[in-house]
């Protein structure tokens, strides 16, 4: 991996984050309400990361995370009467690392195919009780996700486009530098030397004295909050939880995504996001095949771009800054 | 009492063609270390074209009763697509299984369109088909003949697949690839070619079992991404690799089904699932697989 | 009270009928370097693996410090004080040298749960890793990716990140195995010297080539079908013709012939 320099990559950064924060005055709001997914994704995707990328762990199961934030969210705003965002966020995270703790310890022990069977096992566990128990979830048409207030205001004279693209997608677009901004201190901590230690060879990692598992743990615990918080964004953002958000397909869209911006990279997967998202939109609009489309789009990647997007554009980095 | 013999047949019917995809999939990670999330494509696929091949016999004057024979002969034919996506896989072999899991999981989204394109969005059936055998009478008890038949068929392969592994050659070289590439490579084994043909067999045992499974159910487009969990819980409850864990882990999952759906719908693939995460804590290489890790 | 580092008590390690080990007892004190050899088969990794808590004994007590460690796994015995660097090499492929050496020093000062201290930053971290990485000739190597070493800097590099640990004692298996024999002296003198300024207290080492062990080691155990054949001082043991004869063969030449004591 190229090293770019610390200046360079904060320029980037800002320059990113300023068009961002201006994209809602200049650009259609068609193209302004697709950023608010890619925004959730990319803040679940950042968590998928840690245990994919930096850890070696392929969760074929971390979509469940992400339903458990939108549930969170549509539980709290629709049954139990509470409409901040905040008090959302917090739930949310809360109740996804909560469970996301058994999952880990019968989890974390295996590697490789079984990690991954394992993972999608408990996923399809929490779709197959948020499908049955009707009483309860709401069963296949899920729960709604009523409007929630951000710091206390509830933007009443704001319609429903007006309020997502205006004062949500700002409190969206703050949440997602600030937990981006996190997971660049996770990573580039000791605690991120260490799990990168143990993706490399965890053998020689516990010769070194690492306690493989339990970094895997918190590795896992992280991972579902950050999933959980995406859910969140993704529910208030189409109003409404639904099981498919928990089936094993939508894990295997976040893998997708995450390897088409490039895992070994720490802006891979909110470039995937962005364009997953994206392209996925364009796709839908101008076939109904699309899936197929995508399919050959990450066939292509696997086969011939394994590093992703950001891949690529480190190779361009490096020819360039040969010349 | 008729419950429990409801019970019984239906769940092993359903233990009889998970089977058949199990086995496709436990041969395939057998020998080529890849585990394919595309196996529920290839069962759908199979079901399909086994309802065209049907109606495709039928108006060319095929008597009804024939249509079991068609549809094992479907399955075998489209196992032409085997040494194809054999192919698109080879180029990720040497890759980490991340990656092979990937491109499976890519050709499950290409399927999905490719049935929808050839078939539509509507599911379809074969009416019903499947009572033209009559049934079987055990005093109180009957059942379809045709269930029994399948169940039959597929016993019938299990045992020409473990013959095949146990006392052939070809089987022997199989196995041998399975447990050691190099080595078997290094003693002459044409290691591509055992690859094409591992994969095709697999493919056409997906295929078959989808087929089969026709007359009593419908060709859906959720069966590719539905049937992917319950294949896996078998190989996982079995173990990865083994095919007497296939047969096991096919028969629990059937009858666990068969079971839930009969006394507490709710539970029905709860069950399977609370199973499998038991199973693999309890012992992760599932009841016949090899330790790992 | 003994005042062995490391020791072992009539150890014995079955498989079935298939006896590894068979009542083994040595005790390894500070200073001592001693070295394990024998021929393949004779017992030399299931003893090492019992010595380094990864196998429990059938019969027999192992224990370092004092402590019982038997069966306590590679991430407590780190933990402990001890260390141990492979035969075939281990590293970490996509990391670079020096974050190979900083993942020794941050387990060994316990920061590994730290998550939001900037790594970068932490300037005594990286002065430690140059420090150890000088000690093994890697420090004009620091931000090569370990994968893209030569065998030998792989190698120092494994045993460097096994120092950093600041280990009471050290079990090297085969260390200058996959070396030119030129270096192999070399290599041998740097770990010694390395070993002493580190602060390590007693080295094991497994080693097949009689002219290291002779000129490095302080005491040499040979391990034969099992059980210890003997437990000498290097003089002591290649003056005496039968263990000749039984660990390396014939042997005739300078090695039977040197009286010279080692250092």
């Amino acid at each position: 991996m190229t090293r770019v320099s610390h200046a360079t990559l904060l320029a980037g950064v800002v320059v990113a984050i300023a068009v961002l924060a201006l994209l809602p005055r200049f650009a259609q709001p068609y193209y302004v309400t697709l950023v608010l997914p890619a925004f959730a994704y990319a803040i679940a995707l950042l968590g998928f990361n840690l245990l994919f990328g930096v850890t070696g762990l392929l969760s074929f199961g971390h979509a469940l995370f992400v339903a458990i934030g939108a549930y969170a969210a549509a539980v709290l705003t629709s049954k139990l009467g509470v409409r901040s965002f905040e008090a959302i966020l917090v739930v949310a995270g809360i109740v996804a690392v909560a469970a996301a703790l058994p999952v880990a310890l019968l989890s974390v022990r295996y590697v490789r195919i079984f990690f991954g069977i394992l993972t999608l096992a408990f996923g399809m566990l929490f779709h197959s009780f948020l499908f049955k128990f009707y009483n309860l979830t709401g069963g296949d048409t899920g729960i709604r996700v009523l409007r929630p207030t951000l710091l206390g205001s509830d933007f009443k004279d704001l319609d429903k486009t007006a309020f997502l693209i205006g004062p949500f997608y700002y409190a969206c677009l703050v949440l997602a530098v600030a937990l981006a901004f996190a997971m660049w201190r996770i990573v580039h901590s000791p605690f991120g030397l260490h799990l990168a230690a143990i993706r490399e060879n965890p053998r020689k990692a516990e010769y070194l004295g690492v306690r493989v598992h339990r970094f895997r743990l918190l590795a896992f615990l992280i991972s579902a909050f950050y999933g959980a918080i995406g859910g969140a964004i993704l529910a208030v953002n189409t109003g409404q939880a639904d099981p498919e958000l928990a089936y094993w397909t939508h894990s295997g869209e976040l893998v997708f995504m995450t390897v088409l911006g490039g895992f070994a990279n720490f802006f891979g997967p909110l470039v995937g996001a962005f364009t997953f998202i994206f392209l996925k939109s364009e796709l839908m609009g101008a076939t109904q095949y699309w899936r197929f489309f995508l399919g050959v789009t990450l066939a292509v990647i696997v086969i011939a771009f394994p590093r992703g997007l950001m891949g690529l554009a480190s190779d361009a980095w490096k020819k360039v800054a040969r010349s | 009492m008729t419950a429990f013999f409801d019970v019984l047949i239906g769940g092993v019917f359903h233990a009889s063609v998970l089977f058949l995809v199990a086995a496709g999939l436990q041969l395939v990670f057998g020998v080529q270390r890849i585990v394919n999330l595309a196996c529920g494509s290839f069962y759908a696929l199979g079901a399909y074209f086994g309802i065209s091949a049907v109606g495709w016999a039928t108006a060319h004057g095929a008597p009804t009763w024939s249509f079991l024979p068609v549809l094992i002969a479907s399955g075998i034919v489209l196992g032409a697509i085997g040494p194809f996506i054999e192919r698109l896989l080879r180029t990720v072999y040497k890759r980490d299984e991340a990656f092979q899991l990937l491109l499976t999981f890519a050709l499950v989204l290409m399927f999905q369109d490719v049935l929808r394109f050839f078939w539509g969005a509507n599911p379809q059936q074969l009416g019903n088909l499947s009572m033209s055998y009559g049934k079987v009478t055990l005093g109180e008890v009957s059942f379809p003949t045709y269930n029994v038949l399948v169940m039959l068929a597929s016993l019938a392969i299990a045992v020409a697949l473990g013959l095949f592994l146990q006392r052939t050659r070809h089987g022997r070289i199989l196995r041998a690839t399975a447990e050691n590439r190099e080595m078997a490579e290094a003693l002459g084994a044409d290691v591509r070619w055992i690859y094409a043909s591992v994969f095709t067999l697999g493919t056409i045992l997906g295929t078959v079992g989808g087929a089969l499974v026709v007359p009593t159910s419908a060709a859906s487009l959720d069966m590719p991404v539905e049937l992917v969990v319950e294949a896996f819980a078998v190989v996982v409850i079995g173990g990865l690799g083994s095919m007497r864990g296939a047969l096991v882990g096919a028969l629990v999952v059937g009858l666990t089904r068969a079971a839930a759906i009969s006394f507490y719908a709710e539970l029905e693939v709860l069950a399977i699932y609370l199973i499998v995460i038991v199973v693999l804590v309890a012992r992760p290489a599932g009841l016949f697989g090899k330790p790992v890790e | 009270m003994s005042t062995a580092l490391i020791e072992t008590v009539g150890v014995r390690k079955a498989y079935g009928d298939f006896v590894a080990l068979d009542g083994v007892t040595l005790a390894v004190a500070e200073g001592e370097t001693v070295a394990i050899v024998g021929p393949n088969g004779a017992g030399k990794t299931t003893l090492v693996n019992v010595l380094t808590g990864l196998l429990k004994p059938t019969e027999g007590i192992v224990r370092f410090k004092g402590d019982d460690i038997a069966g306590i796994g590679p991430v407590r015995l780190a933990e402990r004080g001890m260390a141990r660097a492979f035969q075939l090499v281990h590293i970490f492929p996509a990391l670079t040298v020096a974050e190979t050496i900083a993942v020794a020093v941050v387990s060994h000062r316990r920061h590994g749960l730290k998550t939001f201290v900037s790594l970068r930053r932490d300037a005594a971290l990286w002065d430690r890793v140059r420090e150890v990485a000088a000690i093994f000739g890697l420090d004009g190597k620091l931000d090569s990716e370990a994968r893209l070493l030569s065998q030998g800097e792989k190698k120092l590099l494994d045993i460097a990140s096994a120092f950093a640990l600041v280990p009471e004692v050290i079990l090297l298996d085969e260390p200058t195995s996959g070396v030119s024999s030129g270096d192999k002296h070399a290599i041998m003198r740097t770990l010694i010297d390395a070993a002493r300024r580190a602060g390590v207290k007693a080295i094991l080492l497994v080693e097949h080539d009689m002219d290291l062990v002779a000129e490095y080691s302080t005491r040499i155990v040979a391990l034969q079908g099992g059980k210890v054949l003997a437990d000498r001082t290097p003089d002591a043991f290649f003056s005496d013709p039968e263990i000749i004869a039984a660990i390396v063969g014939k042997r005739v030449g300078r090695l039977a012939q040197d009286t010279r004591l080692p250092t």
